[in-house]
């Protein structure tokens, strides 16, 4: 175990795994967080008072955006990485795969498509949370509403999580994600209003 | 068989990883006492290096074998002693001029 964890480690040094993980994280973490914002608004705004349809909707939305985010990832890093050995290849004039920096490439993706999968998926699994538990006190809007304030808590985390990597204030940096979420909500809100 | 007591290679490898790491991961191998890696040309992405091994029985094989797994191939293997102890080259008149 030791052994693996020692090489997961060099493998992030060799491929820079970390910076692409972390930022990787933070952007997915983010659409995730905003685009399940949008679907709980449109339910809202389409009136949806069943907590297991705003469950099957988000869920839905969920998959696919963890779906998305893996393959897009995979394949996109896959090529990435593939161009990179090969311009190194054409320099050491050797066949670079089978060493550490074809095997600390193939682990870069690996883990880039895992974090871009999971990130989206995971952040807006806590954001519909709430309403698996609507049981708890029957009235729906209170979901909507808690689920709503994880958001805007998520949004402050990810931008605290930012301004830790950039050594900036935590606060400023998580009210500037906040200003995000909440101008996703007033957006969808003005559309409700505007009666689309 | 004799022992192999040194040996300088001519290695070209990529910048990462670096010779720090090159130089630990070969100075454990059975039978190495010391290492010492020189670059002598840098580029953009590759480097030249000098790499001087010592040791009590040094396994050739191994050592190309730590600096593949590392990106890096042998150009030529520019010395080598073997023996009971180690000795340099003797002078002799055909020598270029070392000032």
């Amino acid at each position: 175990m030791e052994y693996h964890i020692r090489r997961l480690r060099e493998y992030g040094e060799l491929a820079n795994i970390g910076e692409i993980a972390r930022r990787y994280f933070a952007m997915n973490a983010f659409d995730g967080v905003l685009t399940i914002i949008g679907v709980l608004m449109g339910n809202y705004s389409a009136h949806v008072h069943s907590a297991s349809t705003v469950i099957v909707t988000g869920l839905s939305t969920c998959v696919a955006m963890g779906i998305s985010g893996l393959w897009g990832a995979y394949l996109t890093e896959s090529a990435e990485r593939k161009r990179d050995l090969a311009e190194l290849e054409s320099h050491t004039l050797t066949d670079l795969s089978q060493t550490k920096i074809g095997q600390a490439s193939r682990a870069a993706v690996v883990v880039v498509a895992l974090v871009d999968g999971f990130a989206p998926f995971l952040a807006a699994l806590v954001v519909l949370s709430p309403f698996f538990f609507t049981a708890l006190w029957t009235d729906i809007t209170i979901s909507y509403y808690i689920a709503l304030g994880l958001a805007l808590v998520s949004l402050f985390a990810l931008g605290a999580f930012l301004g830790k990597i950039s050594r900036q204030s935590l606060i400023v940096s998580g009210v500037k994600m906040i200003g995000a979420g909440l101008m996703a909500i007033l957006a969808s809100y003005l559309l409700r209003v505007a009666g689309v | 068989m004799g022992k192999v007591r040194r040996l300088v290679l001519d290695v070209l490898k990529p910048l990462e990883p670096t010779i720090i790491e090159l130089a630990e991961q070969l100075s454990v191998l059975p039978g190495v006492e010391a290492v010492n890696i020189s670059i002598y040309e840098i580029d953009r992405r590759v480097e030249n290096a000098k790499i001087t091994i010592e040791g009590g029985d040094l396994h050739y094989d191994e050592v190309e074998r730590v600096i593949q797994e590392n990106g890096g191939t042998v150009h030529s293997i520019d010395e080598v002693v073997a023996g009971k102890i180690i000795i340099d080259d003797s002078a002799t008149p055909q020598d270029p001029y070392q000032g």
